[in-house]
């Protein structure tokens, strides 16, 4: 089973210390769900990860990365 | 905690609570208890409505924007999850249910035991909510 992991925390204090809570409203989820997509227990929808990259305006893959296990 | 996750456990423990006071009295009553109580049913689901009611009100009070915001993807999912354990934990049970009628002389359930059973899967439903939420699924 692969592993997704993000640079959303990182991002986000790059983009003017962007807080959970205003990246939520932001990509219209939770702040608990911003949390659990950080924290990497949380797997995004299709829509909600480009919602995301939209945001930061970057690609898709420089937001999200995936890696198989070998 | 978030909004959802308040309301599970006000659903889970009024449910439990309410509900078992309703089951003991059933239990104390034994051979008595006979057919469906109805008033004693009808007061149960009015004290938990009630209860219920005002507890959601009190977590809406505190959090009034996250109560108006709707469920987003991960509300949603966890729902879905908890749905599918307590509908497998009712079926297990009506299984069950089945497996003793065919006793002999039949251990039949009688409405109050049906009720059990569905209460049962209600909670269980709550209750793997709040154990998702728990974890930050």
């Amino acid at each position: 089973m692969g592993v997704i992991r993000n640079e959303i925390r990182r991002l986000r204090f790059e983009h003017g210390e962007m807080t959970q809570q205003e990246l939520a409203e932001k990509i219209k989820v939770t702040r608990q769900t911003v949390n659990a997509i950080e924290q990497g227990k949380y797997s995004p929808s299709l829509e909600a990860a480009f919602r995301i990259s939209a945001v930061f305006g970057r690609p898709l893959e420089s937001v999200f990365h995936y890696s198989q296990d070998e | 905690m978030s909004f959802r996750e308040k309301t599970a456990w006000i659903s889970m423990l009024s449910m439990a609570g309410i509900y078992g006071v309703y089951f003991w009295s059933v239990i104390r009553a034994g051979h008595q208890a006979g057919g469906f109580r109805y008033g004693g049913l009808l007061m149960t689901v009015v004290a938990l409505v009630v209860v219920q009611a005002v507890l959601t009100v009190a977590v809406t009070i505190f959090s009034p924007k996250e109560a108006k915001a709707p469920r987003d993807e991960r509300d949603k999912l966890i729902e879905l999850r908890a749905m599918r354990v307590a509908y497998a934990g009712l079926a297990t049970s009506v299984a069950m249910a089945c497996f003793f009628g065919a006793f002999t002389p039949p251990i039949i359930f009688n409405t109050n035991s049906l009720l059990f059973l569905l209460v049962t899967a209600e909670i269980m439903r709550s209750g793997c909510q709040i154990i998702q939420y728990r974890r930050g699924a």
